[in-house]
């Protein structure tokens, strides 16, 4: 079975995401299109694990998914404490250690 | 191939929809299920192949990663990124990794994104607030590079040596079950699971000092 499928895919939703990493302004949502490019590249190891009969790839899909654990949790701890703060989740309204 | 190139085209029809009608959203999911479902009646072959379901799941995995990053609300963004993430499962299990199909249920799905939607309802953000994007330049110039890059990409595709590295090796008796990713877990890859479980511990410590209300 040929990849090119799943990595045409995974191309098409990594480019999705940056994209809305680019042009949204709401911190949540810029969570959400960095998980979005994580999975795309997951999908990637994925179909190179499948294409070189190695288990490897699903390996470092795992840790990929443990890492996205770990950044959503900070992540959201980070946008929890600006809100109580600021009273915002925009990116453009926090420009403190803005040059 | 063929029918991956309609999906793109109808996806493509769907975002320049929701352009044209920024406060229609229903509309647009209206449009793109009709074009769908034209799509699937007009199908050439047989609907029970492999490429087909392949181009189905491709399809809605596309739409709703198109919709999280468009949709106004960030509550609707969730729903349709737990979708996507489903989509992904479901790729997974077309690539033979059962396992990493549950835990991508199981982890992302269940208990990440469990995460944002507590949040997003803890804060009890509204539509209009979330749906500020960039000013024109930086969103025209995020549009265009994203554009460049997904050429790029398939650019990389187009060219890649499709036969390098790759005889048609048979599969390993077990590829993909829980048994033989925990085997290579704690033999090959033994430092880098510890290494990830002290980083899993930092990032819990880190995320209850932040959402701490005060620090005594």
């Amino acid at each position: 079975m040929r990849i090119d499928f799943f990595l045409v895919m995974a191309a098409l939703l990594f480019t999705v995401g940056c994209v809305g990493v680019l042009i949204r302004r709401n911190v949540i949502v810029i969570l959400m299109s960095i998980e979005l490019m994580l999975n795309a590249v997951n999908l990637t190891f994925v179909a190179f694990a499948h294409e070189m009969r190695s288990m490897a790839g699903h390996v470092f899909a795992l840790f990929v998914i443990t890492v996205a654990a770990c950044e959503a949790a900070v992540g959201l701890a980070i946008v929890l404490a600006l809100f109580r703060r600021r009273r915002t989740t925009d990116s453009d309204d926090v420009s403190l250690m803005r040059w | 191939m063929r029918l991956l190139m309609g999906l793109v085209f109808v996806v493509m029809a769907a975002a320049a929809l929701r352009a044209l009608l920024p406060r229609r959203p229903g509309l647009t999911a209206f449009a793109a299920a009709v074009a769908a479902i034209v799509l699937v009646g007009f199908y050439p072959g047989d609907l029970a192949t492999f490429d087909f379901w392949a181009g189905a799941v491709g399809f809605v995995s596309i739409l709703s990663a198109l919709l999280i990053v468009m949709h106004p609300n960030p509550m609707v963004s969730v729903l349709f990124l737990i979708l996507n993430l489903f989509c992904m499962a479901l790729f997974f299990l077309m690539l033979q990794a059962q396992t990493l199909a549950a835990l991508q249920v199981i982890v992302y799905a269940g208990a990440i994104m469990v995460l944002f939607v507590f949040v997003i309802m803890l804060l009890n953000l509204k539509a209009e607030e979330g749906m500020r994007v960039g000013m024109g330049p930086q969103r025209w110039a995020a549009i265009g590079f994203g554009a460049a890059f997904a050429a790029l990409m398939f650019w990389a595709l187009r060219h890649r040596h499709g036969s390098a590295f790759v005889e048609p090796k048979a599969f390993v008796e077990g590829f993909g079950t829980a048994r033989d990713l925990g085997t290579l877990l704690f033999s090959d890859y033994l430092f880098a699971t510890e290494a990830a479980s002290v980083l899993l511990l930092a990032a819990m410590v880190g995320a209850v000092l932040l959402a701490k209300r005060r620090l005594e």
